[in-house]
């Protein structure tokens, strides 16, 4: 029996995807080039390629004393964003597992409205109401649950993935014969074994926020894409050497995360394969 | 002494009812099995007891004490599950010891009584495996000590053997035997396997369809079964048309058969219902031929296929009585309808 032979070999897959590698970083090479090269825009070619590259566009970025405080409120409403989503989401997605398994393609579709329902129709509605809730929109923090309600079509996917490698069901009935309450149950059973799911979800939230701007600045919070905005405005060089840091760091913790879900994959997949005798 | 009661216990699933009146007392240290099909209820009425599910109606309880609205985590009950339910983020040593830092033992009482458990289910050397790292017949041990260790008042053990090999499931069955034995706990055991409730129970409570059919010793439920249910669920049977003759006399064909349990007026439709070991190949009796033989180790079936009933019936004959035999031969049954059970035939 011959083996399996692809039916254009190796040849199109490789140029398929150097094709794509070559759209997706040459843009970033340019716009490094852009930021950190201390070299007339109109003189950036191929013999220029080596010459003044320089972090002192984002020295000045950081230097800046609206950067700090932006970073740090992003960083914030981040925290704050990720503590107020998995509070919500993880007993409601356990209690949709257990007791109404039936509604989660009903959750599932509720959850995936904010991705289907742009951002600008939530900012319209915060105009409206903007005049009777002064007392809580006037605080930085009245971006958190804004910014849960962008955050769950990717959140809630990823609980409930977690959930559904899971026997929820036997584990937690288990927990309570051995007279945990829901509380130690959720902490000593439940979380542990959804740790990946919880790291992924932190991370999608986690990047929603660093990246939102449209609610922000409707608020007008001085958050970081808020800050970027402004200063790329002011500074393009700068603040295009600043964006593309942001990114490097974005795609940083999405290996990370993809290292650490991987790791869990590989655990789960030797698990199941193992035959029990 | 603890004892386990359902008082009449109903529990629906919307328009399903998955008990209907459940009655049965588990006696101190005595361990029932609870038998029957899918959808019988058995696995509701373990897991009321559990304190999982809550009754519509009816109670239940432990030591006398009504237990029916006490969450599942204060009824100090002790589960083992169907399908494997070790926390896979511990290890055998944190499973069992669980239950007990719920407790808030201290650590020393912990460790020693971990390593008694362990000791019980001969585990001592997969202490420090995770459950991924054991096969399906140890995590089921693990399993058992997890739920022994926190000395809980009554065992419940949800089809704990369903997920195992037959070789591991038979050693399994009588290690849960010898554990719950030398332990001396009240266990309530879910099973649809008759075989494995047979040898296990020191009594068996046969369900269908929400009811209890028989409660009785495994000798009794298999020997006098008291409805052509558990006559039919338990073991194989062979079933004779015939008419009632006479109180306690069964007529199949030509041959008049003493059957104690018939009852009815005389001259009705039955179906009897035998044990293969109560039928013989004998020099008198029903007439058919040979149609199968199939060794089966210690014994020997003989299927016949009966003359004028154009049934077959299965024959359990000695270790090589049946040697001689082969397809097609005439040969006479004789019937023993002592304990056969007598189903009156609606027309």
């Amino acid at each position: 029996m011959s083996a399996y032979k692809p039916r254009f070999g190796r040849v199109v897959p490789t140029i398929v995807l150097v094709i794509s590698g070559l759209f997706f970083l040459a843009p970033l090479l340019t716009l490094a080039r852009f930021a950190l090269q201390n070299v007339p825009t109109i003189l950036l070619g191929w013999s220029t390629l080596f010459d003044k590259w320089s972090i002192s566009g984002l020295t000045k970025a950081f230097d800046d004393p609206a950067f700090w405080p932006a970073l740090k409120l992003s960083l914030e409403l981040a925290g704050g964003t990720v503590l107020l989503t998995l509070g919500l989401l993880l007993p409601t997605a356990i209690w949709v597992h257990m007791r109404i398994p039936k509604a989660r393609a009903l959750i599932e579709f509720l959850t995936v409205l904010p991705y289907m329902i742009p951002a600008i129709a939530l900012v319209a509605g915060i105009v409206v109401v903007k005049p009777h809730a002064r007392w809580f929109l006037d605080s930085d923090y009245a971006l958190i649950p804004f910014y849960v309600v962008l955050a769950l079509p990717f959140t809630y996917r990823s609980i409930d993935a977690g959930l559904r490698a899971i026997d929820l069901t036997t584990l937690v009935d288990a927990s309570r014969s051995l007279g945990a309450g829901w509380i130690e149950t959720l902490g000593r059973v439940i979380v542990p074994n959804l740790r990946a799911a919880i790291v992924s979800a932190s991370f999608l939230t986690a990047a929603v926020v660093m990246g939102e701007y449209t609610i922000a600045n409707t608020l007008l919070k001085e958050t970081l894409p808020r800050f970027q905005r402004t200063f790329t405005g002011r500074e393009p060089q700068a603040g295009y050497g600043l964006n593309l840091l942001a990114l490097l760091v974005t795609v940083l913790l999405f290996a990370i995360l993809s290292l650490v879900t991987k790791k869990r994959e590989r655990s789960l997949i030797s698990r199941l394969s193992r035959k029990p005798t | 002494m603890t004892t386990l009661d359902f008082i009449s216990v109903r529990k629906t699933f919307g328009p399903t009812v998955a008990l209907e009146g459940l009655d049965l007392n588990v006696r101190q240290g005595e361990l029932i099995s609870l038998l029957g099909p899918s959808g019988c209820g058995k696995t509701t009425a373990l897991r009321i007891a559990a304190g999982f599910e809550f009754a519509d109606s009816g109670a239940v309880h432990v030591a006398n004490a009504d237990i029916s609205r006490t969450p599942a985590h204060k009824r100090n009950m002790g589960m083992v599950f169907q399908s494997y339910s070790l926390f896979p983020n511990l290890t055998v040593t944190d499973n069992i010891d669980f239950g007990l830092r719920t407790r808030r033992m201290s650590k020393t009482d912990r460790q020693r009584r971990v390593g008694e458990m362990l000791e019980l289910v001969e585990l001592t050397a997969f202490a420090r495996r995770y459950p991924h790292q054991l096969s399906g017949g140890q995590q089921q041990r693990v399993a058992l000590a997890r739920a022994l260790a926190v000395q809980p008042r009554v065992l419940l053990l949800d089809e704990p053997l369903s997920a195992l090999d037959a070789k591991v499931r038979t050693t399994l069955r009588d290690e849960i035997r010898r554990i719950q034995t030398e332990v001396g706990i009240t266990t309530l055991f879910v099973t649809h396997d008759q075989e494995e409730a047979l040898a296990i129970s020191d009594r068996i409570c046969v369900m269908s369809q929400g009811r209890l059919e028989q409660l009785g010793t495994p000798t009794e439920v298999y020997r006098t079964p008291t409805t052509a249910f558990v006559a039919r669920f338990v073991g194989s049977m062979n079933e004779l048309s015939g008419t009632l003759s006479g109180p306690g006399e069964v007529s199949v064909l030509d041959v008049r058969l003493g059957a104690p349990h018939a009852t009815g007026a005389t001259g009705a439709a039955v179906t009897l219902l035998v044990r293969p070991e109560d039928l013989t190949l004998a020099e008198t009796g029903l007439v058919g031929s040979v149609a199968n033989v199939t060794f089966q180790g210690a014994s020997t079936l003989v299927g016949v296929r009966l003359d004028v009933l154009d049934r077959l019936v299965s024959v359990d004959v000695g270790q090589g009585a049946a040697d001689h035999l082969t397809v097609g031969d005439r040969v006479h049954v004789a019937v023993n309808a002592a304990n056969a059970v007598c189903e009156t035939v609606s027309q």
